[in-house]
């Protein structure tokens, strides 16, 4: 029997980064909000304190802090003439859950995308022709530039309080930083974290090959840091459970430590946990959504009417809610037709090991999870890819997030994988080898895609999200040119012996990559290829805001998060400022 | 030889043996014998270290010799300012304050602080900010850094077990006026920065309360 609840005047589904600046907005304007979390609620005090928290087979291998997938997965195939399975241990991604959502475990790495990349479809013609890309390749332009989002990305990177240097300011190049990256209007509100003594190596080796390396911009501040919001941050003490785990020193940049205080704090807001959305509601004409239904940690099923409804779980999920609530048209490979599930991409990881002799200490244990020396010459089109047969990059750096005893064993090739053999290698090479980080990014094809599962369920008895995913050729190719610079840039580092490890297809979730999932509710100017325009609105049910990193069409060279918070922020304005002035369509389609 | 030892009562022959017994027990931890320098420091802070509580003398026994050594230094340059201890640490040589941190840190002295005068309200707020920190003072638990029951990480963190509840008091106030800046990354001045007096007070009373490393 549903229990109809007083209606509000928003929804938020899913209360993690993006949920929680959009609740906060929307609450401090003076809407009533309720947030829809299907985890836990948790706090820095004391779920996030050592030492449970630092308790690596726990978290790094048990996922302690993941989605529960013997509750609700996802089923992955590589081709559509395959079967899709469920996943039943995460590997190569891991969805978060919880208050906070994923943020509160990643690695703090916060790059921007480049101005090439929101329009890639029309750079890329207009550089290379309109032959150049393989025609199975369904890269896009957002619908958004770079300039639009520069405001946002500044406002949110103030936000988190981002350790960095600038490389360009307003269109000046600043020694010290990336010459690649698009304009800033200015510098980053902390300065860079402390250089990894990998990372130095590196920049040397870089620069005396007329490369730009610059400090990796890190969420884990390098000193203490009151944000915009009021909210403290401390200084990151390099202690290596970055990834996979929670800040106890308040000083990683995530929901708990730069906004819930003041989310939490406005009686505006109310949070309901352990609920787990079931659909977005929609009246008959099937153009208004009515509200939201959910299931709480009783078993007890609630209809949530509101005006407005965001959806702001994680990317898949997003992608999930609105095939369960059959808004949009679900994307069809054979046809090409249909939008729900279309561009589907991830990201291309590569890596290179550099041995060096046991008087050269790496001390992979003293880390953020950012704390690295990148290079961005070979990532996105800052390099010329005529005659290479590809598009995109990776960015190449020394990144070092951690040496932990369990995962951490950097051995050379023609190690044995056990035994005596593989111990003494481990003990060898342990504090003396240089692991680079291989970015890439990840282009759309007509055959990636998502849809709901035939046959696997979840446990309240709705369809499974299916993948269907294997790594273009475009990607393979770019994987394999980047490592080949990148093993030069070890060779220059003056190591003994440097492994290069190409992606190579096809793409297996039994190998951790990263948790960067893009695509499927792609934003766009033409609702025939994107379910949501510019301003993240659904071109179908107007009352319906899709704000994740489904939107993104592609994805770029870095980490998506920090152009998530800007399009958060830059969705956020329109819905304050345009939607609820004047609900209805703000893009004519 | 002989002729001496049979001059000797049985007792003192006793005492003698004891006292190469005790001298020799301790090579587990090996205390080493106090250096040259040390008799300007054993003046305040006692033979081996054991400290004097009400003086806010604190105690050295068993100290890590990396935070000693680090202590001295900065002692001597400012970072830390106390006048008296600036003018006893300028003139050490390096070679002095690596003896002295080496001493202090193998000695072992009996337990000498004053017993905890806290009430329980402060032992309670002291345990909970050591254990689980604060999420409104935004400071993370005492023990993340300074090891369980606050007993030390050599090299990271001082142990805090044991100390004097004055010379805690003092050294978290000197963190938050800002006399003392010498902790890496501003890291105590940032925590003693979002503590309030009562706070810093239970913390110290809390640690003192729980045992030292007297043997």
């Amino acid at each position: 029997m549903t229990q109809r609840l007083k209606e509000v005047d928003v929804v938020v589904i899913g209360v993690g980064m993006v949920g929680s600046i959009v609740a906060k907005e929307l609450a401090a304007a003076g809407y009533k909000v309720v947030g829809l979390e299907r985890g836990e609620a948790r706090f820095t005090v004391p779920q996030f304190q050592s030492p449970a928290i630092h308790d690596e087979l726990r978290f790094d291998i048990r996922k302690a802090l993941m989605q529960d997938n013997t509750r609700e997965a996802v089923t992955f195939r590589n081709q559509s003439s395959e079967t899709a399975l469920p996943i039943r241990r995460w590997e190569s991604f891991l969805p978060g859950t919880g208050l906070g959502g994923s943020m509160v475990h990643w690695n703090g790495q916060t790059y921007r995308f480049q101005a090439n990349d929101f329009e890639l479809a029309t750079r890329t013609r207009a550089r290379y022709g309109s032959k150049f890309l393989d025609p199975d390749v369904t890269i896009q332009d957002w619908g958004v530039t770079y300039d639009d989002l520069e405001p946002h990305y500044d406002r949110f990177e103030y936000l988190l309080g981002t350790s960095g240097k600038a490389g360009n300011i307003k269109g000046k190049i600043v020694p010290g930083g990336d010459p690649h990256e698009s304009p800033r209007s200015r510098e980053y509100p902390t300065p860079p974290q402390k250089e990894h003594y990998s990372g130095a190596m590196f920049r040397r080796a870089a620069s005396s090959l007329g490369y730009h390396p610059f400090p990796q911009p890190s969420s884990n501040l390098s000193q203490p840091y009151t944000n915009p919001e009021g909210v403290k941050l401390n200084a990151c003490v390099f202690c290596g459970f970055c990834e996979r785990y929670a800040c106890e020193h308040f000083a990683k940049s995530v929901p708990q430590t730069i906004i819930l205080p003041v989310l939490l704090a406005n009686p505006n807001f109310e949070l309901r946990t352990g609920c787990q959305v079931q659909r977005i509601n929609l009246d008959s004409t099937r153009k208004k959504a009515k509200g939201v239904t959910y299931i709480d940690a009783a078993g007890r099923e609630f209809e949530q009417p509101a005006s407005l409804v965001i959806t702001s779980s994680f990317a898949l999920n997003n992608v999930r809610m609105l095939l369960l609530s059959r808004i949009g048209t679900p994307y069809d490979p054979t046809t090409a037709k249909g939008v729900v599930g279309r561009n589907y991409a991830y990201q291309t990881m590569s890596s290179v090991a550099s041995f060096f002799d046991e008087d050269v200490f790496i001390n992979p244990f003293m880390a953020s999870g950012a704390s690295g020396t990148i290079i961005n010459d070979f990532a996105g089109d800052n390099f010329d890819h005529s005659g290479l047969g590809f598009i995109g990059g990776s960015f190449i750096g020394a990144v070092n997030t951690n040496g932990r005893p369990i995962q951490y064993h950097p051995v050379p090739p023609g190690t044995p994988s056990w035994g005596k053999g593989w111990k003494d290698a481990v003990i060898k090479h342990y504090n003396h080898t240089v692991m680079f980080s291989l970015h890439g990014s990840s282009v759309s094809t007509r055959q990636n895609y998502l849809d709901l599962d035939p046959t696997y369920k979840d446990a309240w008895g709705q369809p499974l999200l299916r993948m269907t995913f294997d790594f273009p050729q475009n990607d393979l190719k770019m994987a394999a040119h980047v490592t080949a610079k990148a093993v030069e840039i070890g060779k220059a580092m003056g190591a003994k012996e440097v492994a290069g490890s190409p992606r190579k297809g096809p793409y297996t979730t039994t190998q951790y990559q990263t948790t960067h999932n893009t695509g499927g509710t792609v934003m766009g100017g033409d609702p025939s290829t994107s379910v949501v325009n510019r301003y993240l609105q659904s071109w179908d049910v107007p009352n319906v805001f899709v704000i994740g990193a489904s939107a993104y069409p592609q994805n770029a060279s870095w980490n998506p998060t920090n152009t998530l918070g800007a399009l958060t922020y830059w969705a956020i304005d329109a819905i304050k400022h345009k939607y609820l002035k004047n609900p209805g369509r703000l893009v004519s389609a | 030889m002989g002729s001496i030892l049979r001059r000797c009562d049985t007792s003192r022959t006793l005492v003698l043996a004891a006292l190469i017994a005790f001298a020799t027990y301790g090579i587990a931890r090996a205390e080493t014998p106090a250096p040259a320098s040390a008799p300007v420091c054993q003046g305040c802070h006692g033979l081996h270290g054991e400290g004097n509580g009400a003086a806010a003398i604190p105690r050295l026994a068993g100290q890590s010799a990396e935070y000693l050594r680090k202590q001295l230094e900065d002692y001597a340059s400012g970072d830390r300012a106390n006048p008296v201890m600036q003018n006893l640490a300028k003139p050490l040589t390096h070679a002095d304050i690596e003896a002295l941190a080496t001493y202090f840190s193998t000695a072992e002295a009996p337990h000498t602080m004053n017993p905890s005068t806290a009430n329980s309200a402060q032992l309670d707020l002291g345990h909970r900010l050591a254990n689980q920190g604060s999420e409104i003072k935004r400071v993370q638990a005492c023990n993340s850094c300074h090891g369980p029951d606050g007993i030390g990480v050599p090299q990271a963190a001082p142990y805090l077990a044991g100390q004097s509840a004055e010379y805690l008091t003092s050294a978290l106030t000197s963190f938050q006026q800002r006399t003392r800046k010498d902790d890496p990354g501003g890291l105590m001045t940032s925590i003693a920065g979002q503590l309030d007096a009562s706070d810093i007070a239970a913390a110290a009373a809390y640690f003192a309360s729980l045992p030292s490393n007297a043997p």
